[in-house]
């Protein structure tokens, strides 16, 4: 495997040493690439009590490309599909080499907090949002509940 | 032959009668119709089959059977079949007689002799008759006494017969009689005086001189054409040959004046030729002989010499003439090889072509070799000579522990036993058949030519039964050296009294170990260490078998225990090093003579009770100390009373023994006048450019009789420009290989193990655009350098504007690397040292940046705006000494100069943002701050500059002044650091102002606690050299450690295994020396995988330069056979630059 840039491993460290409230990040032991995370769903969002599995991928131009973030617990949310790809600037356009993983994470908790069915990803939820929040909320608790609960 | 039917012609005589010895017709036909019964009425069918075409052409078979007896019907119809029915029936007859004969010498090159031959059947016929027919035959030959010897011949032996047309000089009253014998003989009158004039011109033919005879009437009838007469006229008085001359064919008519006749002539070489000591006594003297008539063209030869030459002429024309050949004995001539051949002649007509094929693979051979044979294959001439099969079975012998402590690897071992075999130090080489014969091998001296006794088929031995001389030799062979017109029935062994040689190992394997074991198993010379007074000079047994130069001079004090290590200074510390790890015996040690540090060497060497083991000097301070002794007087080196020229050494090593390669220089001058008892030359490339680079190297292992230039030159360099090069790489073969060890890396051993595993090379060319500064530049010059190269070839004068062209394209090189190149000098181009031309005005390169700056500068205004802003938000130098760069997350940036600012203000370091720069605008994004995503334009950066004085203030940032290349490199560095701290990385360049500006840059771009840079150029002092290798060997887990080496300065010898990663700045001419270069890093001792990654500029001349070292690889740089061919291929190579 190609050796590691500094960057990477500081950033891995800092995760570790100093972890974000409600985010674990531990990299994959073949490829320190490649990181299990979890995010705690924010309080007072339909996520509340769920712990949610995400992957995270360094690109080799990390970081001047963002990473790859992906959820793999399903979950209801306008700005992520079925497949647990999310919608998020910082991810995309917005990226800044500046960045970090763990900015990049906060950005995906604040995401739960305050989903934006305006620029929708997954567009059947996204509706389903605009146009009965209380019954989408409701069941972004009830998918909260059946499949991020913490075992 | 034509000679002799168009005689019959011009005498308008045709063949009315035969004339019948009717007896001698009888016998043959009973005799020889014998076979031939089952295919019966063979003699009606042949007139049939020999078409009727012409009438006069037309030939009875018979009359061929009366002119050669022994003939049977069919061969006659058989030889008459393959003649050519147009012509004319003489013609015809005597083409077919010709063909007869011409089956002997055939007979002679056979190889295998049990086949059996058309001739030896006939012989064997001849022998199966009833001894009175054979008694009858005598007879009828007339009376042919086996020829009494002349005293001081004991025998004779046959070597071929050559066919005479000879022409009558007197008529006779009866046809001579076929088969009777013709005396030759010489008409001794002052003969040499009349062929030559004074000037030592030929100037009357031979063949006035030389007669046939008939014996019987003791009269003379004819002479031989000139070259036969110029065969027998130099070896007719002598013993060392003898001639017998048969009548075989004259028509059978009465000859008159000016008609032809055929004879056989029978050559034999007698025992005389063979009484001198070819590998004693007269070894010496052809080498004297031979300067002279060769090389001094305008001196009047002597009569001796003339006679000498002649008679060596007419050796190398008589074995030409019977057709002698040299038995080749190449690995691919094996004798299956040779077709089977069947009695050609006793077979009929379907064997024709059989027969045809059979003259087709003789000819053959020889032919592709010449043919095929190209300038390209001094290649293999190097394979050939070098690898050879033997060191692969050579015994190991192990140095004993108490004096070298360091484990060899197995080849080592044996090269051990080779190189003390070669010093004939057999007691401590392994004793597995350790004899002198096994160091000289069976090594024929490549003068002499081995050559096969042919079946003896003479007249005498065919026709009579009385081949005495036959039977009592066995010997299958005899040698001959036809240069020197000297025989031996003995294989004429080179022997070289030489104790030395040249280990030419590649490199990587070794040599300086090889040889330090070798110096520490024998350190002295025993033979002089027997209680003897150490002053005693007279030790002619190691004088003697020298022939120095100085070979008078037996005075100089004896160093019996100490080698001389002559090496580049830049190796000066590793061999120390080397000798000092490897020396196990406590005594050993090793001085270095150099910078004048040492006294009086004689009284070191040979006064003092332990005298150091090895010297180790530079061929700087060997041709320094040389100069100074010739400028000083007349005593010249022979004046010397303490330095290297005052002693005798036991042994000297030189080290990168090409350094000699050119014998005109003073360092190679210098060297050569270094006595010593031992001399050894340690090189990997032992042919540098041209095939006279070995000559050097002969020179300086005095190998006789090569090291003699005239010598050299008539076997080597001439026949080479000549273009007869097999000659030549045969001859250069034969005196390397008992001297030259080479065994390259790829080798096997006999396990087919490789003898080396090395971890695995990567070489990556790392493609680099120029920045918009340096590509102004680079049209600049590239326009410049154009048109100058279109003018050189429109006038065709290309070759007078050399210099001046190779100074356009060093510019262009420059500009690849670096603006701040301009204006220094190439200091490896040869063709360039010294060039005035350099001395160009550079304003241009100013002018033109700033032209091409004012389009796209900003105002001054804004300037000062934009640095008012980076100075309010950094109000003093603290401000700068805390910044993190939020791309790379270092922090702080270190050190300050490697700080960038971007317009809003934000710090990154400098490869950083220029990365985020490259990579956003590579796919067209737009360019934001990383950290406000503020719009970030290249042109309004700004840098941190450093003052003189210590002042730190912001100024913008100059994106064109650092060179492509070197932000590359950065880059790699950057990645290589960030990856991997602690790495050793070699960084090459042949410019050493280049390394100048990158060890700047890189201090400038890294923080002391990242990365070390150190310089190794030609400008460092000894002891700084060790120190930098030493310090840069030295393991560093936090910090990369960079070693800038000047190609000229460390491209040789250095060992810089420590590192695995190399980078090479500029492409060179040769290829080999680049790969010479990596080689420092990719050689024993290497554990990891070597990356080398080699920048060349895109679209630029750096790339064509990689062609061209492609062109190199392929054409093998070897064989540049002299200067001006040189020249010839750079002007292609310029050529290709600027296609």
């Amino acid at each position: 495997m190609a050796s590691l840039p500094k960057r990477i491993i500081k950033e891995t460290e800092r995760l570790v040493s100093d972890p974000v409230p409600g985010i674990t990040a531990i990299p994959h032991e073949d490829n320190l690439r490649y990181f299990e995370v979890t995010i705690e769903g924010p309080e007072q969002s339909p996520y509340e009590n769920g712990v949610f599995g995400l992957e995270l991928f360094l690109p080799d131009d990390y970081p001047m490309e963002a990473p790859k973030v992906r959820f793999l617990t399903k979950i209801y949310h306008p700005n992520i599909d079925r497949l647990g790809r999310i919608c998020l600037d910082v991810l995309k356009t917005n990226w800044s080499p500046a960045l970090q993983i763990r900015t990049v994470l906060l950005s995906v908790q604040a995401l739960l907090a305050s989903p934006n069915p305006n620029d929708p990803l997954a567009n059947d939820v996204a509706e389903d949002w605009l146009q009965h929040e209380d019954a989408a909320i409701a069941k972004a608790r009830e998918w909260t509940k059946l499949y991020a609960t913490r075992q | 032959m034509t000679e002799e039917s168009a005689n019959n012609n011009v005498n308008g005589e045709s063949l009315t009668k035969k004339r019948f010895f009717s007896e001698e017709l009888e016998v043959d036909n009973d005799q020889d119709h014998g076979p031939l019964e089952n295919q019966d009425s063979f003699l009606f069918q042949a007139p049939v089959t020999t078409s009727k075409v012409d009438s006069e052409s037309e030939v009875d078979p018979k009359e061929l059977l009366d002119m050669i007896p022994g003939l049977s019907g069919s061969q006659a119809a058989y030889l008459l079949a393959k003649t050519d029915t147009d012509s004319d029936r003489n013609m015809r007859i005597s083409s077919a007689v010709g063909m007869y004969f011409e089956q002997q010498p055939t007979q002679a090159l056979s190889k295998t002799p049990e086949k059996t031959r058309p001739a030896v059947k006939l012989s064997n016929i001849l022998s199966s008759r009833s001894p009175s027919a054979a008694r009858k035959k005598i007879r009828d030959y007339g009376e042919r006494l086996p020829k009494k010897p002349r005293p001081s011949v004991q025998w004779r032996r046959f070597i071929g017969s050559i066919q005479v047309s000879a022409l009558a000089t007197r008529p006779t009253a009866k046809p001579l009689k076929y088969g009777s014998e013709l005396k030759i003989i010489r008409n001794n009158s002052d003969a040499t005086s009349k062929l030559y004039s004074a000037n030592g011109r030929k100037k009357a033919s031979m063949a006035n001189f030389v007669r046939l005879i008939d014996s019987e009437l003791g009269r003379e009838v004819g002479r031989v054409p000139e070259e036969v007469a110029m065969v027998l006229f130099p070896l007719l008085d002598t013993d060392e040959l003898d001639f017998e001359a048969t009548m075989i064919y004259c028509n059978n008519r009465r000859l008159s004046v000016g008609d032809s006749f055929i004879i056989q002539l029978d050559c034999f070489l007698t025992s005389v030729v063979f009484e001198t000591d070819v590998n004693g006594s007269s070894k010496a003297k052809p080498a004297q002989n031979f300067e002279k008539p060769g090389y001094v063209t305008n001196v009047v030869e002597s009569e001796e010499e003339l006679r000498l030459k002649s008679r060596r002429l007419a050796l190398l024309s008589l074995f030409d003439q019977v057709q002698l050949r040299p038995v080749v004995t190449g690995p691919d001539e094996t004798p299956e090889s040779t077709p089977e051949v069947t009695e050609v002649i006793d077979l009929d007509g379907g064997d024709i072509e059989n027969h045809a094929t059979v003259e087709k693979d003789l000819i053959q051979p020889s032919q592709i070799q010449e043919d095929v044979l190209n300038v390209n294959q001094l290649k293999s001439l190097y394979k050939a000579t070098l690898s050879m099969e033997s060191s692969k079975h050579l015994p190991e012998t192990v140095p004993d522990p108490e004096v070298f402590k360091l484990d060899l690897r197995r080849y080592q071992k044996q090269g051990l036993t080779w190189l003390l075999r070669r010093e004939r130090e057999f007691d401590e080489a392994s004793n597995s058949g350790s004899s002198l014969e096994d160091v000289e091998g069976s090594m024929m001296n490549p003068l002499w030519k081995q050559f096969k006794w042919p079946k003896d088929l003479s007249w005498t031995a065919q026709k009579t039964q009385t081949d005495l001389s036959d039977t009592q030799h066995d010997e299958e062979f005899f040698y001959a050296n036809l240069h020197t017109a000297e025989f031996s029935q003995t294989k004429p062994v080179l022997k070289s009294l030489l104790k030395g040689g040249i280990l030419a190992d590649e490199m990587g394997l070794g040599k300086t170990i090889s040889i330090l074991s070798m110096i520490l198993t024998v350190p002295f010379d025993k033979k002089y260490l027997k209680p003897k007074l150490l002053e005693d000079t007279s030790r002619t047994e190691y004088i003697s078998s020298q022939g120095l130069s100085q070979a008078p001079n037996h005075t100089k004090p004896y160093a019996f225990g100490t080698t001389l290590v002559v090496v580049p200074m830049s190796l000066l510390s590793q061999w120390q090093l080397e000798f000092e790890k490897s020396s196990a015996a406590e005594n050993a040690h090793c001085e270095i003579y150099y910078g004048g540090n040492t006294g009086s060497l004689r009284t070191l060497l040979t006064k003092t009770k332990n005298p150091p083991v090895m010297l180790l000097t530079t061929y700087g301070t060997v041709q320094h100390e040389w100069s100074r002794l010739l400028n000083n007087g007349t005593a010249g080196v022979n004046g010397d009373t303490m330095g290297l020229f005052s002693i005798e050494f036991f042994r000297i090593v030189i080290d990168e023994g090409h350094t000699i390669r050119n014998r005109n220089t003073r360092t190679s001058k210098s060297l050569m006048d270094l006595s010593s008892a031992r001399r050894w030359i340690l090189t990997g490339t032992p042919i540098i450019n041209r095939l006279d680079d070995l000559y050097s190297l002969v020179k300086f292992m005095r190998l006789e009789p090569w090291s003699q230039v005239g010598y050299w030159k008539t076997f080597v360099s001439e026949p080479f420009e000549k273009k007869d090069y097999k000659g030549a790489f045969d001859v250069v073969s034969s005196i390397l290989e008992p001297v030259i060890l080479r065994r390259t890396k790829q080798m096997r051993d006999v396990d087919g193990n490789r003898l080396v595993e090395l971890p695995a090379k990567e070489v990556i060319v790392e493609r680099v655009t120029f920045n918009r500064h340096e590509d102004i530049l680079y049209k600049y010059f590239l326009n410049k350098a154009e048109s100058s190269v279109r003018e050189g070839l429109d006038r065709g004068d290309l070759l007078k504007k050399y210099s001046t062209i190779l100074v356009h394209i060093l510019r262009l090189r420059q500009v690849c690397c670096h603006a701040d190149l301009l204006g220094s000098r190439d200091e490896n181009d040869e063709d360039l040292a010294g060039n005035k031309v350099l001395t160009e005005n550079f304003n241009v390169k100013k002018a033109l940046l700033n032209e091409s700056m004012s389009t796209s500068m900003i105002s001054d205004d804004e300037t000062t705006m934009i640095l008012n802003r980076i100075r309010e938000k950094y109000p003093n130098d603290g401000s700068y000494r805390n910044l993190e760069c939020s791309i790379c997350t270092t922090e702080p940036i270190d050190p300050i100069t490697q700080i960038v600012f971007t317009e809003c203000g934000h710090a990154f370091c400098e490869m950083c943002i220029l990365e985020y720069i490259r990579f956003q605008s590579e796919r067209q994004r737009q360019i934001k701050c990383p950290n406000c995503r503020f719009e970030v334009d290249a042109k309004r950066l700004v840098a941190v500059k450093e003052c003189a004085n210590g002042e730190i203030k912001p100024v913008l940032y100059d994106t064109g002044s650092k060179s492509s290349k070197i932000t590359s490199l950065m880059k790699s560095l950057k990645r290589l650091q960030d990856a991997c701290p602690g790495e050793q990385v070699v960084i090459f360049s042949q410019f050493s102002s280049f390394l100048d500006i990158m060890e700047r840059e890189l201090t400038a771009s890294f923080s002391k606690s990242e990365l070390k840079v150190y310089k190794f150029d030609g400008r460092l002092s000894m002891k700084e050299r060790s120190k930098v290798l030493s310090d840069f060997a030295e393991k560093d887990l936090t910090k990369l450690k960079v070693l800038l080496l000047s190609l000229k300065a460390g491209g040789v010898g250095l060992n810089l295994t420590c590192a695995s990663r190399a980078f090479m700045m500029d492409p060179w001419w040769s290829p080999s020396l680049e790969d010479q270069a990596i080689d420092r890093i990719h050689r024993i001792g290497q554990v990891n995988d070597v990356k080398v990654v080699r920048f060349i500029m895109e679209h630029s001349i750096e790339e064509k330069m990689l062609r061209i070292q492609d062109r190199k690889r392929s054409l093998g740089e070897a064989v540049d056979a002299d200067e001006d061919e040189r020249r010839k291929r750079r002007i292609e190579e310029i050529q290709m630059l600027f296609e």
